[in-house]
């Protein structure tokens, strides 16, 4: 069963200022398409993992409130923020599509299916947490 | 490895520096580099049995993220020494800039805002022809969709600066530069370079491409690649709407000392330049591993600018 929650949450990606280009985390701006005082919370199965520039996805596939699947795409910093998060196949033999997950991420501004992925929660209750580094990696 | 708290900080700091050597990070968890100074060469110049310094090798050591991707607060040329004194490398002058506690979460509105900004204060900088201020600043207001580098096309030179591997042959040089993703959004790309006399194809003759006819020779111990033949699809930098024309010219310089290498490019183009601009000087240290690998680089898919709702740029 689908769910949404909305709440207000403390800003959890950790910027680390390297000084150098500064706690930037995106080729884009942050909050130019995300809202960082607001998050989304949903559930589905994993639609495909890509880790690719100059950000990684993770699609989920939700079924809504009429059972219609709908595809929600999950922005994350770049392949480090996987690696940091233990997401790599070295820690936990990759995340395969048909996975069931629930994930918690930065709202779209605009309002799309998707957002800055936070959290990532697997069927077996471990739960990943999503940091970026100063280069949005 | 499965580290935790202040360990991932570490190892998120260490991989930064690293990026994209194929170096696990764990190993460098003590280098934590909290600036940007050029670094000081050390260990002796190699030389090909033909007496060039010998300019092979991955130059990566500084990571090519750290110096500001390889187009960031490098064409300004900001040296930030600590975490609140930076100055221009350029004029000479002390940069007032915001303390950066880097030992710390930031808060993201500000912490954005002020790399921005520091990223706008070099003053080496392209000056155009008043006829094309207007269309500078407009690209540079819309730097989102306007910047080919935020949509995954290749940085061009000299944007792309040192490139990350470097391979010499008697007759020609190979020069790799990976895609990157994080602040910007590009492709990777390579240049064949020879460098046994021969002359450029007249400009008329080629069409413009990203990478531009680039032909080397030595003057001393210095390589000079000399390129034309572009295309006008790219900038000079992330920030300011640097464009140029398909007839710009570039002349690049690499000198090897030790485990360094230092860059400049000169920029020619009289169509859309008043005077030729000349890029701060950037230094590359050799990467400190002599089995590193250059591991393949992600492929580049934007998504993002339909989905963004502010002219916010960095």
């Amino acid at each position: 069963m689908t769910r949404f929650r909305i709440s207000s949450a403390l800003f959890t990606v950790l910027l680390f200022g390297l000084a150098l280009a500064g706690p930037v985390s995106a080729h884009h701006s942050v909050q130019a398409q995300f809202d960082i005082h607001k998050t989304v919370s949903i559930s589905g199965t994993v639609a495909k993992v890509e880790w690719i520039n100059p950000h990684s996805y993770l699609t989920v596939n939700v079924k809504d409130a009429d059972g219609k699947v709908q595809k929600w795409a999950f922005e994350l910093g770049g392949a480090n923020s996987l690696r940091r998060a233990g997401m790599s196949r070295a820690d936990r033999g990759g995340l395969k599509p048909g996975d069931q997950v629930t994930v918690t991420a930065l709202a779209a501004k605009d309002g799309s299916n998707g957002g800055f992925l936070q959290e990532l929660k697997i069927a077996d209750g471990r739960v990943y947490k999503f940091t970026t580094d100063a280069n949005g990696q | 490895m499965r580290l935790s708290g202040y360990g991932r900080i570490i190892v998120a700091a260490a991989a930064l520096c690293l990026l994209p050597a194929a170096v696990p990070a764990q190993e460098f968890s003590q280098i934590r580099r909290t600036g940007n100074a050029p670094p000081k060469p050390s260990g002796v110049t190699p030389r090909t049995a033909d007496g060039h310094p010998d300019l092979t090798g991955l130059w990566n050591g500084l990571g090519d993220n750290l110096l500001g991707v390889p187009n960031q607060i490098a064409n300004n040329g900001l040296s930030i020494e600590s975490e609140s004194a930076t100055h221009d490398l350029h004029s000479g002058s002390s940069i007032a800039t915001f303390a950066r506690n880097t030992n710390r979460p930031l808060n993201n509105e500000q912490s954005e805002r002020a790399a921005s900004l520091l990223r706008r204060v070099g003053s080496n900088r392209p000056v155009y022809k008043p006829e094309y201020w207007e269309m500078v600043k407009n690209l540079d207001e819309n730097a989102n969709e306007e910047d080919p580098s935020n949509n995954c096309m290749p940085a061009g030179i000299p944007r792309a600066g040192i490139p990350s591997y470097i391979g010499q042959t008697p007759t020609y040089f190979i020069f790799i530069y990976p895609g990157q993703g994080g602040l910007i959004a590009t492709q990777t790309m390579y240049r064949m370079i020879p460098i046994d006399g021969r002359k450029h194809t007249p400009l008329q003759e080629l069409d413009g491409t990203y990478t531009g006819e680039a032909i080397a020779r030595w003057e001393g111990d210095t390589l000079v690649v000399d390129t034309w033949g572009f295309n006008s699809n790219t900038w000079f930098d992330q920030i300011g709407g640097y464009f140029h024309s398909e007839n710009m010219h570039v002349i690049e310089r690499f000198h090897r000392d030790g485990n360094t290498l230092t860059w400049t490019a000169r920029v020619e183009d009289p169509d859309v330049l008043l005077e030729p601009w000349t890029t701060t000087p950037r230094v590359q240290l050799l990467n400190p591993r002599p089995d590193a690998m250059l591991p393949e680089s992600l492929p580049c898919s934007e998504r993002d600018l339909g989905h963004i709702v502010t002219k916010e740029h960095h």
